[in-house]
């Protein structure tokens, strides 16, 4: 028996939609591990060694109620993907690898004032233009290059220093951002050098891997009452950015993982996987990582404010102004960030990895005209298959800390997707399937290949059944960009 | 070669077997090289690297991330190791490298599962790259 079968078979329902793993499963867990999911995703979950993580995550000091997990956990590093953990002060700590490497990795989903059989045949120049205009793949290359007071700004205040100094974005587009596209506590000085070098110049760029910007078609909507709140209508079509804060951010998880493990046998923390590195919340180094973090998160918002600007320019050129103009920003979801929020009556250093805040009606952390219908929330498909737009529900804040899954979650490693398709043939299919597909890599391609993920339709369904959000608008690809 | 790309679901998680713990860093290189570069090189270049790090776990993740660096500041994917010096808690080196447009593909290299160890005779590392 493997260790990820031995630790699967310590799991005890809880109800239909939720797991437990008791807290004295191990000697070292300080809370139970809690997974939202169904049979069906068990067995893809008892796969890989993400409970045995979520076990980990339960050891960390301070944190309260359960170590969860969304129902597209997949390993990671450290925490798994798809994890949450909330940590309270004063023994509660922060930890990078929480948070990730891509800190405030996230989407942003914009509609257009057209259906898709409004854009018809100008589907194929849309997608096309649009990968002309962003850069992907490589780590840099974007037009808009950024140092010091310049860059700093944009640390501090996110894309409200874009909007005002280079005249990119909307005002609109700022209020339609989760926590307006700026996080409070931002220091710039705790962001090196060596951040500073590596995001300069990506404000406006991709990056590989799983980073993507499609163009779609609302293919049904769920939820009338929220999809009219959200501006959501039956065919119309839609723009999705999924990318973080680049070269910056990864940089600045880099920096501080290094610092903090260098002292956590300072503060008496013993930790089953180095990558858990964690400090006091209020410790010298802890503040330090929140100061960086805000900062990088702000530079991610900033970033998918300029990819936005870019595609309404491809807009521009193919549809014409007044489409460009017409083009709304729906909403804009970070799903690897911490934050300080308050559940429960305390205040609590919400980590989540792989993750998406999922506030419900009523909450007064979301913009007031979305305060009937719940926070939006993005769930990327893979390729050619659909992404959901949900609404955050009350179920969250109950049972997960406000906090919903952030796609279908992998299933297939990189190089197991390879060894099942090369990238040409997944190109073909996806061209049969009436997708325009832009991507220089042919691995790349491949690597992403739609198998390699959970089914989408299947994660989303455990997230309502649970209370944690609900469906509102289901959309289907017409066209893809990928790094 | 003695290094291999071992599965895992969502990252790229790297493990050696070397008969010297120099030849740890020297494959790391190497493994890196392979994943970042797969063009044709404009333009050989050596840099020196010099880096410290409590342990010689630790220094491999600071010798990779140094390459990560480089490999997105420069453009630079590393080809061999021309010297490389060990000392307690530090490492001195240059890289040969060609200048291309390497992969950027890597975000961060991980302590998770981390493992720089002896084992028959020769030493064994594990590493996990966040991609």
């Amino acid at each position: 028996m493997s260790e990820a079968t031995r630790t699967a078979a310590r799991l005890r329902r809880v109800d239909e939609n939720l797991w437990e793993i008791p807290a004295a499963a191990r000697p070292d867990m300080r809370v139970p591990a809690r997974v939202f999911a169904d049979r069906r995703l068990l067995d893809e979950i008892a796969g890989d060694r993400s409970l045995e993580q979520l076990q980990n995550v339960a050891t960390l000091p301070g944190i309260r109620d359960a170590a969860l997990a969304m129902p597209d956990i997949h390993q990671g590093y450290g925490f798994p993907v798809g994890g949450v953990a909330a940590t309270e002060p004063p023994e509660g700590v922060v930890s990078p690898g929480g948070v990730g490497y891509d800190i405030n990795c996230g989407v942003r989903l914009l509609a257009l004032p057209l259906t898709a059989a409004e854009l018809g045949a100008r589907t194929e120049p849309l997608v096309h233009e649009i990968s002309r205009r962003v850069p992907v793949g490589a780590g840099h290359g974007g037009a808009l290059r950024l140092k010091g007071r310049a860059l700093d700004e944009v640390l501090v205040q996110g894309p409200g220093a874009l909007l005002a100094e280079h005249g990119i974005g909307t005002q609109a587009d700022v209020e339609h951002t989760e926590s307006a596209g700026c996080l409070a506590g931002a220091e710039p000085q705790m962001v090196s050098e060596r951040a500073r070098a590596r995001g300069s110049d990506q404000l406006g760029t991709l990056g590989s891997g799983n980073h993507f910007l499609e163009v779609q078609r609302v293919a049904a909507i769920l939820d009338p009452a929220a999809a009219e709140a959200f501006g959501l209508r039956a065919d119309q079509v839609t723009v999705l950015i999924h990318s973080g804060s680049r070269g910056l951010g990864h940089q600045v998880c880099t920096d501080h993982v290094r610092r903090i493990d260098a002292v956590v046998g300072r503060y008496g923390i013993t930790l089953p996987d180095r990558q858990l590195a964690c400090a006091p919340l209020g410790s010298p180094e802890g503040r330090a990582y929140l100061g960086a973090m805000a900062a990088a998160a702000n530079f991610a918002w900033a970033n998918r404010a300029t990819l936005a600007h870019r595609v309404r320019e491809a807009i521009t050129q193919v549809l014409g102004a007044a489409v460009a103009a017409g083009t709304r920003q729906v909403y804009d979801v970070a799903h690897n960030v911490a934050k300080m929020e308050r559940h429960g009556g305390r205040e609590l250093c919400v980590h989540r990895k792989g993750a998406t805040r999922a506030f419900p009606p009523g909450s007064p952390d979301i913009p007031a005209f979305y305060r009937t219908a719940g926070q939006p929330v993005f769930i990327p498909g893979s390729m050619g298959t659909s992404s959901y737009v949900l609404a955050g529900r009350s179920g969250a804040m109950e049972r997960s800390f406000g906090t919903t899954c952030h796609g279908a979650g992998r299933r297939m490693s990189r190089t197991g997707a390879r060894r099942e398709i090369t990238g040409a043939e997944l190109r073909r299919r996806l061209t049969a399937q009436g997708i325009v597909v832009r991507c220089p890599s042919n691995r790349g391609l491949a690597e992403e290949a739609p198998f390699a993920y959970k089914d989408v339709d299947h994660v989303v369904a455990v997230v309502e059944r649970a209370g944690l959000a609900g469906r509102v608008a289901q959309l289907a690809p017409l066209g893809v960009v990928k790094g | 070669m003695t290094y291999a790309w071992v599965d895992h679901t969502a990252e790229l998680e790297l493990r050696i077997n070397a008969p010297t713990e120099a030849g740890v860093f020297e494959d790391a290189l190497r493994a890196f090289g392979e994943l970042a570069g797969d063009e044709p090189a404009a333009e050989w270049v050596a840099f020196d690297v010099e880096l410290e790090a409590p342990d010689r776990a630790a220094l491999l993740v600071r010798w990779l991330d140094e390459l990560v660096f480089r490999a997105e500041t420069e453009d630079l994917v590393p080809e061999e190791v021309e010297r490389l010096e060990l000392g307690d808690g530090r490492l001195a080196a240059t890289v040969r490298a060609a200048r291309g447009a390497p992969r950027h593909l890597v975000k961060g290299v991980t302590y998770s599962g981390l493992a720089f160890e002896r084992e028959d005779g020769g030493y064994r590392a594990t590493v996990v790259l966040d991609v």
